[in-house]
């Protein structure tokens, strides 16, 4: 990635001065949106100031789903962050986990069987599809289509079902552990997973023909929002969004953890950096997840069914420090682990995506009308869980 | 592996349609439910089929139960609490209680319960109208239909094993670890053998203590012994630690 020369305006909020002169004009005002507005996917606000139809300036506003995640994590033994991992996003719980066992993993210094890693690649993948396809269902309703946010959960009903299969639970799976996995896979996993992603590829390309060549539902996205790539490195915006911007840099391809270097496929980039690229991005980052599923459950079926999927490890963590990312549905996420040489962490960060991606809506939004706000604001899949934290 | 979509589809000819694409493929849709069912349940008549290893509510056999307590300190929440309860022959015998209302339905209790008398259960609709209800006793606990699917094993392999190149599961750490005492910070006080869920401890004489008399300290059956912790916990000397096998 490169950087070049900071083209972003600052992000101070408004002086005394502006505000007095805001206070006379007329033709200019701060609309809230949020936090209870239909737009935003959970609680946060977007101040935005219009004149008119435009947004000429914007102000995310957030902290209304602060749980003090990271204070609390302090207080529990490293196992017991697991199933907390998971709340930190409900539709990314698969990646979290896998992530916060990874970081741990790398604290005490340890190699996952392999059959423990494509299984995690397995799972991170129908995370990935199953996150994608809410956010299909959520943009459908921000655009004004019903009908795609039913079916989109719909296909995401399936993916789910293959959650229970696996783990036993349909969002807060619970299922990576420090130093492998649960349990492993059931016996007609493999056959179910091979359907599945079958069944799902024509069921997408109905999707994309009920809403993709609609040329309502594409003009409400074509040439808004554009984004260089300068800015999306600039403002740190990862994962998809970035993308979309022409910015090539996927964490599985670029920087592979886990088994993700034997494993074959493509990272779609284009270079438009307007609302609708970043919306192809996903759609294909749909199709591809579908192959690398196929091609790790095929590993998984030449490992055999005795291999070990879970290693024994101990309660305490040496002291030291360590840190993880990983590539997550939304974008870019990373856990850094400060130990003690107890069985508590001393302290876990955590970089959320969305939380860096959230403060790119100024200049996202900027010359946007107020009404392709939403469509905007949508396609960087808000979740204010892992945000806030 | 070529990119599917992005290839394919903007140069697909059906894009320049106007709405009638989309149309056709709802079209399509409706000829399709009419013709099959729909996908849709009546909910509360019918129900889903779920699979065993659902994790609903913990469930509970209180026969096979030993009252080790490993399951309310494994758990998350917190929401596990030992209660004093009779058991078939009326003895009095420590049994988990769980607060559903707090449950996080993580199945760590079942995973980590040495005796898999912990198991997942398919139930989920736990709703109550009193807070009271939502306190399931070792009694309630009880899942008449329990199968051995709804068990959740902990199989672990050992890096050392591994390392030998015979890589072979282990079912619990109970089979690998094992409690040691230092005999000289040991008072005798036989604090462990009370706590003991499994009779896995026997005082033996070993040796004088520092006035000279024969001294009592414990020794731990490995085949008996179920790795609980109980003993570490409970030892007023922190004379008993676990030696971790990796």
């Amino acid at each position: 990635m490169m950087v070049v020369e900071n083209t972003i305006d600052t992000f101070d909020s408004p002086s005394e001065e502006r505000i007095a002169k805001d206070r006379y004009q007329t033709d200019a005002m701060w609309i809230y949106m949020g936090p209870q507005h239909p737009f935003s996917h959970g609680l946060w606000t977007l101040k935005v100031r219009v004149d008119g139809e435009i947004v000429t300036d914007a102000e995310p506003v957030i902290g209304y789903l602060h749980r003090g995640w990271e204070k609390e994590a302090e207080n529990r033994e490293y196992p017991k962050i697991i199933p907390m991992a998971d709340r930190l996003c409900y539709s990314a719980s698969m990646t979290y986990t896998h992530l916060y066992c990874m970081t741990v993993e790398k604290a005490l210094g340890i190699e996952v069987p392999e059959k423990a890693e494509y299984i995690r690649i397995v799972a991170d993948e129908i995370c990935r599809i199953q996150s994608h396809l809410m956010w299909l269902a959520a943009v459908g309703t921000d655009l004004g289509n019903l009908t795609i946010f039913l079916w989109g959960m719909r296909e995401r009903e399936y993916w789910l079902d293959l959650n229970v299969r696996l783990c036993g639970q349909r969002m807060t799976t619970n299922y990576p552990r420090i130093g492998g996995v649960r349990n492993d896979t059931t016996d007609i996993f493999d056959r179910d997973v091979m359907r599945c992603t079958e069944r799902f590829e024509k069921a997408l390309w109905d999707l994309i023909d009920m809403i993709d060549s609609s040329s309502i539902y594409v003009s409400r996205m074509k040439g808004i929002s554009r984004l260089t790539r300068e800015q999306c490195a600039n403002l740190g915006v990862t994962g998809p969004a970035m993308r979309g911007c022409g910015v090539d840099f996927d964490l599985r391809r670029d920087d592979p953890y886990g088994k993700y270097e034997n494993i074959d496929f493509e990272v779609p980039v284009l270079t438009e950096g307007d609302t609708y690229a970043r919306y192809m991005v996903r759609i294909e980052e749909m199709f591809q997840s579908c192959e690398i599923i196929r091609q790790a459950v095929r590993k998984i079926n030449a490992l055999g069914k005795n291999a070990p999927y879970r290693l024994k490890v101990p309660s305490k963590v040496p002291a030291g420090k360590a840190f993880c990312k990983l590539e997550d549905p939304r974008g870019e996420s990373l856990m850094y682990l400060i130990s003690d040489g107890t069985d508590k962490p001393f302290r876990l960060k955590v970089r959320a995506p969305l939380f860096t991606n959230i403060s790119a809506s100024r200049p996202m939004v900027k010359g946007v009308r107020v009404a392709d706000v939403p469509a905007v604001m949508a396609m960087i899949d808000v979740c204010m869980g892992e945000t806030d934290r | 592996m070529p990119i599917k979509y992005l290839d394919k589809y903007p140069k697909n000819p059906a894009r320049s349609l106007w709405v009638l694409k989309p149309m056709w493929v709802s079209l399509r849709l409706f000829f399709r439910t009419v013709r099959h069912r729909p996908v849709t349940i009546l909910y509360p008549y019918e129900k889903e089929w779920i699979p065993d290893n659902y994790r609903g509510r913990p469930g509970l056999r209180f026969d096979k139960c030993v009252g080790c307590g490993v399951c309310s300190r494994m758990c998350p929440t917190g929401c596990i609490k030992m209660v004093e309860v009779a058991d078939d022959d009326g003895k009095m015998v420590m049994r988990p209680q769980v607060f559903v209302g707090r449950c996080a339905f993580c199945g760590y209790c079942a995973e980590y319960c040495p005796v898999n008398a912990m198991t997942v259960t398919p139930e989920y609709e736990l709703a109550e109208l009193f807070k009271e209800d939502m306190f399931y006793g070792p009694r309630r606990l009880n899942f008449k239909d329990t199968t051995p699917g709804m068990e959740v094993h902990l199989e672990v392999t050992l890096q050392s094993d591994i390392d030998a190149g015979s890589p072979e599961k282990r079912y619990h750490p109970h089979e690998i670890d094992k409690p040691v005492v230092d005999e000289d910070a040991c008072i005798g006080c036989k604090k462990c053998q009370k706590v003991c869920p499994v009779d896995a401890v026997e005082m033996v004489e070993k040796g004088l203590n520092a006035k000279g008399k024969p001294k009592l300290v414990p020794l731990f059956d490995p085949k008996k012994c179920i790795c609980c912790n109980n003993c570490v916990i409970d030892c007023p000397k922190d004379a008993i630690h676990i030696e971790e096998v990796l």
